[in-house]
């Protein structure tokens, strides 16, 4: 895999996901699978005749395990593992982000139809889905996680963005198909679904309760923390999740009918799971590894006691990419393992803390010092060598990988700064600075060096980075010495992730932590889920908690404003176009999320979606 | 005896006390917000959810007040809860820990039935063939890295030449143990060898420092016959350098299989510290912390009265 999942922690701006991908063609196959479903024997598909049942087994991420069922996740547990190994396969999130290998929204499997805008009023009608004790999935199913998160979203729900409280009024379950909501200013469509209805999960009436009877968190938003709290303390009891009344309701595909706390989990198929795609599988298990070393062990010499269907390549036994081949050579083709990279719904970028209160924090502050640290970064160089092919450059505030309708034609074009130390070169020299290759380079004219900069100041910075992923160790130590080849020194300083993400991950300011840092790395960047569209307003406007760096310019405020209410592509693009030079964090390579292996008679898992959701209802044997 | 264990225990007791004090000093002076590395940096955008965390858990008040709540839920027998795991503490240890134990435990017991007599060995056929031979084997495995041992056991048996699984048996509870025995081969395999280098390096120097002994040059004047002076009078003496080393190196052994496991996929205790120490999980640190303390303190003193009884003298000295 390119990271390890576990490694490459992101700064999800609300971890995870609701939705899954499908491809047109997986779906296309998996309809011919509906047609033929509940029957045995076998069919004739792409690759092989297909055989019903069967268990294809899921090598989790290294270190992690599910371990929170309820999808009205905390905090504290919300994260990909939760989300999408666990919680997603047995609840179905209203809408499903994940097409094929593009983040967009999936009309097939999502629980209802697109929203009908009328003016600023949305109305949401619900498809004939059916929990699985019969009752069916019903508009004041969706009003009772609105109520939640109402009543209890601001401490209690992970990817807490004020909505439904800043962006909706008048929630009405008008009929049990139909619902309707105004929204507070015309919101632009797509962001509205992309980013806001995307967090919904409806829950079932049955959840509805507290430990001394039923209660009306569907109709009361005041009855709704206690019901948060007894919901939340059930969930926290692991060994009851596969014979609770509570969880064993779902809506999707899959059951659980094993569950064991260190990441051993066996799904079997919801009966009357009411989705286009009835699983074809008998079993679909999760397996939890250590290390991806000792997950590829597994790859390479499957027992009796271990085997795995879909798992991934640690980073150091890629192998290198050719130009313009998808792949290297598999080195599991042998043992019958397909390989697939699959990148990740996002970007990735170092900070420089324009808010920095040492005697960095001027320069920082100067554009033009920015982008000279920019034309330092070879981002190329950096997916060529450590990357070993398998990722991105990050072009902007909007990912270039997969290419996507969000993505600017400016941004199509590629890397913004282009190593280029000669050009790098020349803005410092351009703005009062005596460059000193592998010497000290200083500030000989602070009129030109910019406000606050003093006569003699040197270009010296200090500049922790999290530990743990070979390649951004790698990449730094390249940065490092391609400054100092114009008298920057970068003096690196390794420190575990959550000290990096403690110190850099929030606006200094606005979270009230030390400012006292100029430059951070923690490697992950920032993933798009569940708000799925790239809008920016969490990450880049001024006063943003998340705006790790401090950067603050009116201009791009206004954009971003019109990327929120306007439904015309050109208004992403302007937005993106004018920020992505800017600089208001550093951009380098996003890593694929990982390189997977995949038995070559398990058909239907790829392509997977880079929103990292999976719908292994759609997987089958092939003999 | 009844003494010397009573100021044992007692003293065991205190350095407990200190060892708790100095860990939670310890994880408190780690820079960073517990709730951020517990929520991951997304939560700053909710920083309702960072104050609801601080509250709930304590972490509003001061250090001191924070330990002494967790020391009133530590003598309830409440280690607390991990917070990224979402299980008890106690509940993790007693899925974890049976597994270390069952792993460290086989290992060591292999390591001793084998590196005893390859000591006593060695030191009576010291500078032959055989002799150079076990003290190459012992220096190249002791001179390993643990995960390089355990990733070369894996080449061989698991991929070159597939005889054995690659990971450690797989499943809840200690009876996959049994059922998948032969997926704990490698793993026994790769800390005894490196257990066993250690203590028969040991052994041969105990055995050659007691074979020069006086008690040794009567028993053959008195005619005893070298195999019986060899196992009724020096092997005896030679093990008291070994119960030590034992004892000390229980915690050590205990802590230190975490390589193993990581590189076996066996999710023992070790690896649960070494991954809850990256995200700041104190109640687990905290519950790991006090169980390799007691193993330590327990260590010592098995060791001691080993020593007691191995050595007589020891018991005398100390009343």
């Amino acid at each position: 895999m390119g990271r390890a999942p576990e490694q490459q922690k992101r700064p999800r701006s609300r971890l995870r996901s609701r939705m899954l991908a499908v491809s047109v063609g997986a779906v296309a196959l998996a309809l011919v699978a509906a047609a033929c479903g509940g029957s045995s024997g076998s069919t004739t598909a792409a690759g092989g005749t297909k055989v019903a049942g069967g268990t294809a087994s899921l090598a989790l991420p290294p270190s992690t395990t599910p371990n929170y069922v309820f999808p009205f996740t905390s905090s504290a547990y919300i994260s990909v593992t939760n989300s999408d190994y666990l919680a997603q396969l047995l609840y179905r999130p209203l809408y499903w982000f994940g097409t094929g290998s593009q983040p967009t929204v999936n009309t097939s499997i999502s629980l209802a139809n697109l929203p009908v805008f009328n003016g600023n009023k949305v109305t949401i009608t619900l498809k004939p889905y059916k929990w699985s004790n019969g009752t069916p999935v019903t508009a004041q199913n969706v009003v009772f996680w609105l109520n939640m998160e109402q009543a209890v979203g601001a401490t209690d729900y992970g990817a807490f963005t004020g909505f439904p409280n800043t962006v909706v009024s008048g929630i009405k379950a008008v009929s049990p198909t139909e619902l309707t909501m105004t929204m507070t200013k015309a919101w632009s469509h797509n962001w509205f679904l992309y980013n806001e209805l995307s967090q919904i999960t409806p829950m079932p009436t049955a959840w509805d309760r507290t430990a001394s009877g039923p209660s009306s968190c569907t109709t009361t938003v005041s009855d709704c923390a206690k019901v948060y709290a007894y919901l939340d303390a059930q969930s926290k009891a692991l060994s009851s999740y596969v014979t609770s009344p509570l969880w064993s309701i779902v809506d999707g595909p899959w059951k659980l009918s094993a569950f064991n706390a260190d990441g051993h989990i066996t799904f079997v198929p919801n009966k009357s799971y009411s989705g286009p795609v009835k699983p074809s599988l008998a079993q679909f298990q999760e397996v939890p590894f250590t290390t991806d070393t000792a997950e590829y062990g597994v790859l390479q010499s499957p027992s009796a006691s271990g085997k795995v269907n879909v798992g991934y390549i640690p980073t150091q036994d890629l192998p290198a990419k050719p130009a313009n081949a998808v792949v290297g050579a598999n080195p599991l083709a042998s043992k019958g393992y397909d390989m697939h990279p699959l990148p990740v719904w996002g970007i990735n970028y170092y900070v420089q803390n324009l808010q920095s209160t040492t005697a960095n924090g001027p320069v920082i502050k100067q554009l033009y010092f920015r982008q000279a640290m920019a034309y330092l970064m070879n981002q190329e160089a950096v997916i060529k060598g450590p990357l070993k092919g398998y990722g991105s450059i990050t072009v902007g505030p909007v990912a270039s990988a997969p290419v996507t309708q969000f993505l600017s034609p400016t941004g199509k074009q590629g890397d913004p700064f282009p190593y280029n130390p000669t050009k790098a070169k020349s803005l410092l020299t351009s703005h009062g600075w005596n460059v000193v290759p592998q010497g000290q380079t200083t500030c000989t004219t602070p009129s030109l060096c910019g406000p606050g900069v003093k006569a003699g100041q040197a270009l010296k910075f200090n500049f922790p980075y999290a530990t743990g992923t070979a390649w951004i160790v790698s990449e730094l130590s390249q940065l490092q010495s391609n400054a100092a080849a114009l008298g920057i020194k970068l003096n690196l300083e390794p420190k575990p992730f959550n000290q990096v993400t403690a110190l850099a991950a929030g606006n200094c300011i606005v979270a009230k932590i030390p400012c006292n840092w100029d430059m951070a790395d923690w490697g992950g960047g920032w993933s798009f889920a569940p708000d799925y569209l790239p809008t920016g307003e969490t990450l880049f406007k001024c006063g943003a908690i998340a705006n790790s760096g401090g950067f603050c310019d009116k201009t791009n405020d206004g954009l971003i404003d019109n990327t929120l209410t306007s439904n015309a592509s050109s208004a992403m693009y302007s937005w993106q176009d004018y920020l992505a030079t800017k600089l208001p964090l550093s951009w380098q390579p996003n890593a694929d999320y990982a390189v997977y292996e995949i038995s070559s008679n398990l058909k239907g898992v790829w392509p997977l979606s880079p929103t990292l959701t999976f719908t292994p209802e759609n997987w089958y044997f092939t003999k | 005896m009844a003494v010397f264990l009573i100021r044992r225990v007692l003293q065991a007791l205190v350095v407990l006390l200190l060892v708790t004090v100095i860990t939670f000093a310890l994880l408190r002076m780690i820079p960073g917000n517990v709730a951020v590395a517990i929520m991951g940096p997304g939560v700053y955008r909710d920083p309702a959810a960072i104050k609801l965390f601080d509250t709930t858990y304590g972490f509003d008040k001061p250090w001191y007040t924070q330990y002494l709540i967790w020391l009133g839920h530590l003598v309830r027998g409440n280690l607390g809860y991990s917070w990224k795991l979402n299980q008890s503490v106690a509940s993790l240890l007693g899925t974890r820990l049976p597994k270390t134990i069952a792993l460290v435990g086989i290992s060591t017991i292999l390591a001793l039935i084998v590196a005893v007599p390859i000591g006593v060995i060695q030191a009576v056929r010291r500078n032959k063939l055989l002799d150079h031979v076990f003290n190459g084997s012992s220096t190249l495995f002791y001179a390993m890295p643990s995960f390089l041992l355990g990733i070369l056991l894996i080449l061989v048996f698991a991929i070159k030449i597939p005889i054995l699984p690659a990971e450690g048996p797989q499943g809840e509870g200690l009876g996959v143990i049994f059922t998948q025995f032969n997926a704990l081969i490698l793993p026994i395999l790769s800390l005894a060898l490196i257990t066993i280098a250690l203590f028969s390096r040991y052994m041969r120097s105990s055995v050659l420092d007691n074979i020069t002994e006086d008690y040794v040059r009567t028993a053959k004047a008195k005619g005893a016959s070298e195999r019986r002076i060899l196992i009724r009078h020096v092997l005896r003496n030679s093990l008291i350098p070994i119960a030590t080393l034992l004892g000390l190196s229980l915690p050590g052994i205990l802590s230190g299989a975490l390589i193993t496991e990581a590189v076996f996929n066996y999710p023992g205790m070790g690896l649960l510290f070494y991954q809850e120490a990256q995200s700041s999980d104190y109640p687990v640190l905290l519950g790991v912390t006090v169980v390799v303390a007691v193993a330590t303190v327990v260590g010592s003193l098995l060791a001691d009265v080993t020593y007691a009884v191995l050595d007589p003298r020891v018991r005398y000295v100390s009343q």
